[in-house]
């Protein structure tokens, strides 16, 4: 098909600066379709924008929307027991976000794709450097207890969670990034944020990635659990602690009026029981299946498996203030033992990424594919050990968390480093012994020499840019205290557009590479099970689950 | 459980003891629970002290393209879910328990004996109030105290084998008390007594060897049940630590697994344990019989 | 008689023993790494926060004062709201004895005449292979660690044969008797616990019964070995099982960890781990009392029991 330039003209000359960055890179080659489509939506372009946009490249056209799912029936689904109370400002949990996410909607979603879509905001569009954005509500929203949406209530929710005398979890997601008082009704259906320092990625952080951030009334009064108010496509029917939750369909939903008449959720202790009730046709979907627990499933044919790609990961940190980590040489030989192939045919039955040692997952679309990817290479890692003055090896501590497949990695490292004459002597602790009161001088964590710490998934990179590997960073338990990274990081989060922070990434990437302060072996995929009967389930790699268009007739 | 009553020997007179002694070990070899269990137990024994030499493959070596094979001519049991040699990994993992459990019983054996004594000798408050204050440890199960206390203390061999020690060191004394109950009634003691000897002599030199025989049936009981607790809280996570290849943690890392169809990675650690406990037990029950005639 | 007397003093002892118990598990619980803000916040929550929900609920006390509070609701029936659910414990507490009672029913409803018919027909038949085969099964199997157990069953009925369910975690709104069939494996553990102990108190009793005047004359008199065992030997083989059973009830409500672990069942020792683990207080409390008071309380019945029978029929060597 051919270009037409006429349309493209046409839309370039009502589009921002950046937005017309975006369009130069797509017309030089320099990013593909998928990427102009993430980073578009980043922008808050519109989809149909961007598809016009595409399609007058003469790019091949979206695929066409899923025909209107059957209505009716009753998805029943397994997930973790929620760890707390339902508390939309202090959920830190797999279980708890999920049932927050049933009812409650957020200002745009981070897909499965980790493109952002408009949900209560229609559009959104940052200032000439980044460092305010005005997002655009959506009219006729309405929450199920009658009352209608307007900036107020988004106003009040995301003060909410900036304010730090209300323990919000997503205070730790918000720092440094929006602070309180910031957050301000421009009129009734415009907010403007005004952040801390210009960023690039900030919509993602009041997307569904930040999994506290559901819009709630401005009249919230604290007693979710009994009212789960949200504008969501369902409405609370039971919710049962530790037992189970069920919803039925919102009637007065602003959207396509969802497919199921109820969802119902059981909550189980361990992952166990929950294949075998997928098994038994107990349960039509499991939210989250980790491999390691989840291998009877893989192979069998009577179940669908989702997978997406993620960036949650393994950080396995050596502490650079302290014998024998403090030369890089022995931090990079250590990386070198590692078959990092094998080791995702191992443990995640090829279900992950290779990690190349920062945090740029090859699934974001900033990384910078073209920085070369580590390898093993004992004769290498000897060498740098003898160079750094540890010909004959050396003994050190191993410290981590029993936590997914995080044991199995540990012993895995352990046998690695042998060849190089390494020894690895493992203290595997459970979960809150090894997190402490997670404060330097009082955390396993944050304190050993040698550990592994797990990570969840993230829409964007930047948290995890920032708080483990910069100098003042509050998880920074490797004690990497580099200037010059920390300008790269503040160049990249600064970005607004791609080729800036794909540069700003490349250079990220080969430092870390250099310095290997932490290592990244992998990233590993996102796993949803269901049975051959469901259809239209949506998973997010945060371990969301949109329902509205799934069916099990 | 019956109530054991130690006999004195009425005249300490060495050649009877002995000829007593040898009477013992005839009929300890010719019991059959006896030698079975006694088979079973050294075999364990020796895999625990030479099971990195005799196993055929390194049990900590890991081959993440062959995880979880059934067994075969390479395997004879198959592997682990980070490709480990199951065979290697069940001899090798007779070590820590038969470090762990025999050294718990020792401490438990030894802090139970010595407050027996204490409390059989002196009664009074002393015994009552150490009394009341094993009841409220007994009034909960086993299990439960122990978990406390390691999730408390965090869990090493080292910390596994303290508190199975001092939780086991009260049911110890229970029996050494009634034991010195019965014992500090008779002449040698009042002999002792009247010679102007201090109560520490007496209770340790005198009385301690005739309640000996109880100590030692009561501690090979004790034994079995700490086999048992080690291998229990190894399994719910509280004890023996990775990447230990012992019974019961193999079991927690794999049982899961068992839908899927990879039965060989839970089996055979059973079949360890089982057969481990049922062999310390016929050695107690054997051990028994012989010092009750 | 006495009797009011022996029963009081001995409520009295098990209730300061009780007091202890829990002054043992709230001193305990102090030295449980973490603390209750950051169990719930998780490790990545800011520092604020922890801080600012250990000060909502109430953990920056005192000590002292903290265990004041909560050992004077108790009393009263109020086991307090738990740390991290934020609902009262006495509803979770409750549903997980609920069914720590239904897996120690089930269990307990087969091994009891299981043990009684094999203790029972050991003796008939004492001295002959069947009696050396049952003693020894029974006494390994009461050895054998539940988890061993449970694990090699759970392969041959769950896995292999595929008769029964691996999990006891039956469907929603399931009757009685499939509740009993998910109930099923995991009793098997429990009963192979128990049969010793039954089968060898039925047995002692049997023999000792059997040998006893009042059989010998049964039988001079003329009346069939059926009508004297039914009669008199039974009766009197019964009562020192029944002390052992009584003692064993504890075990079966309490002691079951292990089992609801190995099949995900939601009952009071998983209940008590979960919130050690969570530095839940009041759920951790509520539940290890509630274990203790079952335990004390049983203790006592059989004790109770043993005293009352002990008068009139003579037992050898039971304790």
């Amino acid at each position: 098909m051919k270009r037409n330039d006429k349309l493209i003209d046409g839309i370039r000359r009502q589009s921002t600066e950046i937005e017309n960055q975006l369009i130069d890179e797509l017309a030089a080659g320099l990013i593909g379709r998928r990427e102009f489509l993430r980073h578009g939506s980043v922008l808050g372009m519109s989809l149909p924008l961007l598809t016009t946009l595409g399609g007058a490249f003469g790019l091949t056209a979206v695929a066409a929307r899923p025909a209107m799912a059957a209505m009716g029936g009753t998805i029943k689904v397994a997930t973790t027991v929620p760890a707390a109370a339902i508390d939309p400002v202090t959920i830190a949990d797999g279980g708890g976000l999920l049932m927050l996410q049933q009812v409650g909607e957020f200002l745009c979603i981070s897909g499965s794709d980790l493109r952002l879509r408009p949900a209560l905001a229609q559009s959104w569009k940052p200032n000439q450097d980044g460092s305010v954005w005005t997002f655009s509500l959506r009219k006729g929203v309405k929450f199920n207890n009658g009352k209608s949406m307007t900036a107020d209530d988004v106003v009040a929710t995301i003060e909410r969670l900036a304010d730090p005398k209300n323990a919000s979890n997503a205070l730790s997601a918000f720092a440094g990034v929006l602070s309180k008082g910031n957050t301000k009704k421009v009129d009734d259906y415009t907010v403007s944020f005004q952040l801390d320092a210009p960023n690039g990625n900030f919509p993602y952080y009041v997307s569904s990635d930040n999994y506290n951030a559901i819009i709630l009334p401005a009249d919230y009064a604290g007693d979710f659990e009994k009212t789960f108010v949200g504008t969501g496509a369902f409405k609370l029917e039971k919710y049962t602690p530790k037992v189970g939750a069920s919803f039925v369909r919102n009637d007065d939903y602003w959207g396509p009026k969802a497919s199921p008449d109820r969802t119902e959720f059981v909550f189980y202790a361990d992952m166990e029981p929950q294949v075998l009730a997928l098994q038994g046709h107990q349960v039509d979907i499991i939210n989250q299946l980790p491999v390691i627990q989840g291998i009877a499933l893989l192979n069998d044919p009577s179940i669908n498996i989702l997978s997406i790609k993620s960036s949650a990961h393994t950080q396995v940190h050596m502490r650079n203030d302290m014998a024998p980590f403090t030369d890089k040489r022995v931090r990079r030989a250590v990386a070198l033992c590692l078959d990092r192939k094998k080791l995702i045919k191992g443990l995640f039955r090829g279900h992950s990424d290779l990690g190349n040692d920062s945090p740029f997952a090859p699934v974001f679309p900033s990384t910078d594919k073209s920085v070369g990817q580590r390898d093993r290479d004992i004769a290498q890692a000897k060498q740098l050990l003898a160079d750094a003055g540890f010909p004959n090896g050396f003994t050190v501590k191993l410290t981590s968390e029993k936590y997914l497949e995080i044991p199995e990695y540990c012993q895995v490292i352990q046998q690695a480093v042998r060849d190089a004459g390494i020894t690895i002597d493992l203290n595997i602790e459970s979960q809150d012994a090894y997190y402490g009161k997670a404060q330097f001088g009082q955390s396993d964590w944050l304190d050993s020499v040698l550990a592994a710490t797990d990570y969840g998934h993230r829409g964007v990179p930047n948290v995890v840019l920032a708080a483990p590997l910069k100098s003042d960073g509050p998880w920074n338990a490797a004690r990497f205290k580099n200037k010059e990274y920390d300008g790269l990081v503040g160049q990249y989060i600064a970005a607004l557009d791609l080729q800036s922070q794909r540069a700003a990434a490349g250079q990220i990437q080969r430092l870390l590479l250099d310095e290997s302060p932490i290592i990244f072996s992998y990233f590993y995929d996102f796993l949803t099970a269901t049975t051959k009967k469901v259809a239209g389930a949506q998973a997010t790699a945060m371990g969301q689950l949109f329902l509205n268009r799934a069916t099990n007739l | 459980m019956t109530d054991r009553v130690a006999e004195a020997p009425a005249a300490v007179d060495a050649s009877s003891l002995a000829t007593a002694r040898r009477e013992r070990l005839r009929l300890l070899l010719r019991s059959g629970t006896f030698l079975a269990g006694a088979v079973i137990v050294v075999f364990w024994a020796v895999c625990a002290a030479f099971g990195t030499h005799i196993a055929p493959q390194d049990p900590y070596a890991d081959d993440l393209l062959n995880t979880l094979d059934p067994p075969s001519a390479d395997h004879w049991f198959g592997t682990d879910q980070l490709g480990r040699d199951v065979f290697s990994r069940v001899i090798v993992g007779a070590h820590d328990i038969l470090t762990v459990a025999p050294l718990a019983t020792i401490l438990g054996t030894v802090l139970g004996a010595a407050l027996g004594l204490l409390t059989g000798y002196f009664r009074g408050y002393v015994d009552d109030a150490v009394s009341r204050m094993i009841d409220a440890v007994n009034a909960l199960p086993l299990v439960i105290i122990a978990l406390l206390a390691l999730v408390a203390l965090g869990t090493s061999n080292v910390t596994v084998i303290v508190v199975i020690g001092f939780v086991f060191a009260p049911i110890i004394a229970r029996t050494v008390r009634s034991a010195v109950l019965s014992e500090r009634e008779l002449d040698y003691v009042a002999a002792a007594r009247l010679r102007g000897e201090g109560p520490l002599y007496i209770m340790f030199v005198e009385i301690l060897p005739n309640v000996l025989p109880p100590i030692l049936v009561e501690s090979t009981v004790r034994l079995g049940y700490a086999i048992f607790t080690v291998a229990t809280l190894s399994f719910i996570g509280f004890g023996i630590q990775p990447p230990s290849p012992d019974w019961g943690l193999a079991i927690s890392e794999s049982y899961g697994l068992i839908d899927g169809g990879y039965w060989w990675t839970v089996l055979f650690d059973a079949f360890a344990i089982a057969s481990l406990v049922v062999g310390v037990n016929m050695l107690a029950d054997g051990i028994q019989a012989v010092f009750e005639t | 008689m006495n009797f009011a007397r022996i029963l009081a003093k001995r409520l009295a002892l098990s209730l300061v023993t009780l007091w202890l118990l829990s002054v043992f598990v709230f001193a305990g619980g102090q030295l449980l790494p973490g603390d209750v803000g950051r169990a719930v916040l998780g490790p990545l929550a800011d520092a604020r926060a922890v801080a600012n929900l250990n000060h909502m609920l109430g953990v920056d006390r005192p000590l002292l004062v903290q265990y004041g509070d909560w050992i004077g609701h108790f009393l009263v029936g109020n086991m307090g709201m738990s740390y991290i659910f934020r609902s009262p414990v006495a509803g979770f507490v409750t549903t997980a004895l609920f069914n720590s009672f239904k897996l120690g029913l089930v269990a307990f409803v087969l091994v009891v005449p299981l043990g009684i018919v094999g203790g029972v027909f050991a003796a008939l038949h004492v001295g002959r292979p069947i009696d050396r085969i049952i003693s020894v099964v029974g006494l390994s199997a009461t050895v054998l660690p539940e988890f061993v157990s449970g694990i090699v069953l759970i392969m041959i009925f769950g896995v292999w044969l595929d008769w029964l369910p691996i999990t006891a975690s039956w469907p929603e709104g399931a009757g009685p008797l499939t509740q009993v069939y998910y109930l099923f494996l995991p009793s098997l553990p429990l009963i192979l616990v128990l049969f010793g102990y039954i089968a060898r108190m039925a047995r002692a009793g049997t023999v000792e019964a059997l040998d006893a005047d009042y059989t010998r004359t049964a039988v001079l008199k003329g009346l069939p070995r059926r009508t004297v065992i039914w009669r008199h030997v039974l009766r009197n083989a019964l009562l020192p099982t029944i002390t052992v059973i009584a003692t064993q009830v504890g075990y079966l409500i309490g002691g079951l960890v292990v089992v609801e672990v190995l099949f995900h069942y939601q009952g009071i020792g998983g209940l008590i781990y979960t919130a050690a683990r969570g530095k839940d207080f009041p759920m951790l409390e509520a539940g290890v009392l509630t274990v203790g008071i079952i335990y004390t309380v049983a203790t006592l019945a059989a004790d109770l029991l043993y005293s009352l029978l002990n008068p009139r029929i003579r037992f050898g060597g039971v304790e």
